[in-house]
């Protein structure tokens, strides 16, 4: 199975894996690939298993089954290894709260074993890239969350990891700032850098991502690019229909095309059918239309949006729920 | 330097940091010392039976000095072994709760390198404190005439005490969960260490007494403390001196502070290894099975080490040592052979309580133990290697029991071939029960914890080794004698009472048993002996159909 992005390489490779807490079966079966340089969104509702996946890839979750490989290298067997290309950043922003912001990047980067120079200019570099110089000398403990969420970013970039493992890395910040962490990913996406980045809020990762997985109950529902998870949603699509003027006998037409299972009319010029055929099907269909006099200025596919397929996975999920 | 050293000086040494702790210390430590000092170095009225009036002594500085010395480290303590103990446990737990230590916990530094930032660094602000006090101490030591050698001794082993608190803070807060229970149960444990342990070692396992500074202060120090002209120590402290001065260790003796190192050396590096496990996983148990299995059997060479002198002729420190010296050695015999089975009993208490430690932290779940087998698998191994922390725990809770057992049974074979003891009773039959019950405990305890989560376990460990206590208690208090029976059968339930009850079966000379009692007594070692076998029996087997169903449902 190869759910890969645009990079033949995969930086990240997560292959049956399986993270039970006690009897609760957190993550199952899970596999996708991230390839080099790409920024591939986890979307999932709450409890999906996304925060669990992340925290595995981190070394951070020792999982039940199942093998991870980072740039090659498996976690499970060599963490310290994995862990100096990997910046983890998690779903909340806990800080050292006495800390100042620049002391906070700096002792992260004293660890990872910069000497004082290039920690010097590396902590400066970082807190540049998530504008946070006006504020290097504040107490962590006087941020905003979002502010937070930034000194955070600076901190997991502070060592110039290959991996990003983001965890809802958007869910504090204002709109602006929202822009600002886009801009920045796809920035360092283009520099090499591969980006895992997880969200409950799928709006925040459709014009991020290179490819994305919806994960529900542990499980990965559907993954891949962006186009190739609107397609695999439309395997019977919807095509809208609309007449310069009504023409009565346009439905009973439609319905006697074989690839055309069902028929819905807003008024007498608007139609939308739903059709199971391919491209030249829905020629022939347009042909006979236009054939039997009906006057059609528009014969379009209405795009499913990968905003309705995540909905439809949610509501999914409740309906099971409330069944139970 | 260590970045996390520097993070907590950072933290919690900044300027207005400094003032305020600088002056606390300062404006404490000064009250304390001074008015101590002041006190000891004024001139005295001591009252002079001669004459039968008081008379005017002068008072001499040095006198001041060495009064005030005790209560000067009675504060250097409180701010490093109780300030900073509760420092350490309560960030560590706080920052694994938050998620700030697995940021640490990413880093590439080396776990001992870590420890050593949480260590030192956590604490900064109370080092500081600390420092504070030292021109008082030095004070003290030039006017006061300490011996030097003396002092040193004893700031040694004061350093290593601060340190084992440390590191035991540290391992308390990456285990428990809470960041206030870990900071709360770090502080009960510094207070147990000098109030329960040395009550223990009292009853002559004196290897317990020695992780405080206690030995060193009145084994080394309190003969130098006396005031000038002075020689003889007060009542009190002579027993203190004289019980801390040498330590009988199999045949030979030791000096406390060699003890106290030795000790706190043993105990620092298993919380050093517990440390680094749980540095580099956070999910890993506390111990492996080997590490367990080479603590329990040091544990063991020091209860025999201690209790050898005591077995071999009757000779040990603390009070069983005065009960025992050959200054009493009028006292009835079977006193003598009460004291044997006390002795034992808390030897047998102190294994099985160790072995239940372990078998909590050392058997694997259900699902850590599927774990295993599906890792195994992959790995093409035809089975789970035995040392690894998803086997199973059987080979190892039998080899714990064996080695409490051989301990158990060399004590024994001492005392049967010391002239001092004159009650011996068959071997064979003082092994067999104890034998059995230790077994039978070791395989149910290890079966429940396999089968078991936390509160499944703990409740089951409640019930069978905490109720009967409760449920003798209601008994005797609403039936008395009535019942004495039932009584004595429901305790046995519990190994921690059918073990002592079965010694005093087995010790003939003991007065005041009669017939009657002594009848009650042996059948209530065997009903409880069989409810603990059954119970292992039915236990293991469940255990054994629950895997077996389990790895059937998973293939």
């Amino acid at each position: 199975m190869d759910y890969s992005a645009h990079s033949a390489l995969p930086m990240i490779k997560c292959q049956d894996l399986k993270i039970h807490y006690g009897d609760h079966v957190a993550v199952d079966s899970l596999c996708f690939e991230v390839g080099k340089g790409s920024v591939y969104g986890l979307i999932g509702p709450n409890g999906a298993g996304k925060t669990t996946t992340i925290k595995a890839i981190a070394t951070l979750i020792e999982p039940t089954y199942g093998e991870i490989l980072v740039d090659g290298i498996p976690v499970l067997h060599q963490p310290e290894e994995a862990r100096r290309i990997i910046g983890y950043m998690p779903d909340f922003p806990p800080v050292y709260d006495d800390l100042r912001i620049e002391e906070f990047c700096d002792l992260f980067a004293h660890a990872y074993g910069l000497d004082r120079n290039a920690r010097a200019k590396k902590v400066e570099e970082c807190l540049r890239l998530t504008d946070l110089m006006d504020k290097r000398r504040a107490l962590c403990k006087t941020l905003s969350r979002g502010m937070k969420q930034r000194a955070l970013l600076a901190k997991t970039l502070v060592h110039e990891p290959s991996v990003l493992l983001l965890d809802e890395p958007a869910a504090n910040l204002d709109p602006k700032a929202r822009i600002d962490l886009r801009n920045l990913l796809r920035r360092l996406a283009s520099s090499g850098k591969t980006v895992l980045v997880s969200s409950h809020v799928l709006s925040e990762l459709e014009d991020l991502c290179d490819a994305i997985g919806i994960m529900r109950k542990g499980n990965m529902a559907l993954s891949g690019s962006l186009e190739e998870v609107s397609a695999s949603a439309a395997a019977s699509r919807v095509i809208r229909i609309e007449l310069v003027e009504s023409f009565p006998n346009l439905q009973n037409l439609l319905r006697e095309s074989s690839s055309v299972s069902k028929v819905d009319s807003r008024d007498e010029r608007i139609f939308e059918i739903t059709h199971s055929g391919d491209r030249s099907e829905a020629a022939s269909l347009l042909t006979t239309l236009t054939g039997a006099g009906a006057k059609v200025c528009e014969f379009h596919l209405k795009q499913s949006k990968v905003e309705d397929l995540f909905l439809e996975i949610e509501s999914e999920d409740s309906s099971e729920d409330a069944n139970r | 330097m260590n970045p996390l050293i520097r993070r907590g000086i950072r933290e919690r040494l900044r300027t207005k940091h400094l003032i305020a702790s600088g002056l606390f210390s300062l404006i404490l430590c000064s009250t304390i010392y001074l008015s101590l000092y002041l006190y000891g170095a004024s001139d005295q009225r001591t009252y002079d039976p001669h004459s039968q009036g008081y008379e005017l002594v002068e008072g001499i500085p040095a006198n001041g000095a060495r009064a005030a010395f005790t209560s000067l480290l009675i504060f250097q303590g409180f701010l490093l072994m109780f300030l900073g103990t509760g420092r350490v446990a309560s960030v560590t737990a706080e920052e694994k709760e938050s998620g700030l230590l697995d940021y640490q916990r990413m880093t590439p530094m080396n776990p001992l390198f870590k420890i050593t930032g949480y260590l030192f660094g956590l604490p900064a602000r109370e080092y500081f404190m600390f420092l504070i006090t030292l021109p008082f101490l030095l004070h003290c030591i030039i006017v006061g005439q300490l011996p030097w050698f003396g002092v040193l001794q004893l700031y040694a082993v004061f350093f290593s005490t601060v340190l084992f608190y440390h590191l035991t803070a540290h391992v308390i807060g990456l285990v428990v969960p809470k960041p206030r229970a870990a900071s709360w149960v770090s502080r009960i444990a510094v207070l147990g260490l000098y109030v329960f342990l040395p009550a223990l070692g009292q009853a002559g396992i004196s290897f317990l007494s020695f992780l405080t500074i206690l030995p060193t202060y009145f084994g080394k120090m309190l003969p130098a403390l006396l005031p000038v002209g002075e020689s003889e120590l007060g009542r009190f402290e002579a027993k203190a001196a004289d019980f801390w001065s040498e330590i009988p260790f199999f045949t030979s003796t030791l000096s406390p502070t060699v003890f106290t190192f030795l000790m706190q050396g043993l105990i620092l590096l298993t919380l050093l290894v517990t440390a680094h496990r749980k540095w580099r996983n956070q999910a890993l148990p506390a111990f492996s099975k080997p590490s367990a299995l080479a603590l329990f059997a040091t544990f063991q060479f020091l209860l025999l080490g201690c209790l050898w002198p005591f077995f071999s002729d009757g000779s040990a420190s603390g009070l069983l040592g005065e009960a025992f010296s050959s200054k009493n050695l009028s006292i009835l015999q079977s006193d003598a052979t009460l004291g044997l089975v006390i002795v034992q009993t808390v030897f047998l208490g102190l294994s099985t309580l160790a072995i239940l430690s372990l078998v909590n932290v050392c058997c694997p779940n259900l699902h850590l133990f599927n774990k295993g087998i599906q890792r195994a698998e992959k790995l093409g191994l035809p089975r789970v290697p035995h040392s690894a922390d998803e086997s199973s725990g059987l080979g190892f809770v039998i080899i714990l029991g064996l080695l409490t057992l051989s301990v158990h049974a060399f004590l024994l074979s001492l005392s049967a071939r010391s002239e001092f003891w004159q009650s011996h009773p068959s071997l064979s039959e003082i092994l067999l029960i104890p034998g059995l019950a230790l077994l039978a405990t070791c395989l149910y305890l290890q079966a429940s914890r396999e089968l078991w989560f936390n509160l499944g376990f703990w409740g089951f460990v409640g019930l069978l080794w905490v109720t009967p206590f409760l449920a003798t208690l209601v008994i005797t208090v609403g039936w008395q004698e009535e019942f004495i029976g039932s009584v004595l059968k429901i305790l046995c339930l519990c190994p921690l009472s059918l073990l002592p009850i079965h010694l005093l079966t087995e010790y003939e000379r003991l007065d005041g048993l009669s017939e009657e009692l002594l009848d009650e007594l042996r059948q209530a070692v065997w009903f409880g002996l069989a409810c603990s076998l059954a119970l292992a029996g039915y236990l293991q087997a469940r255990l054994q159909l629950k895997r077996r169903a389990n790895s059937r449902s998973s293939s």
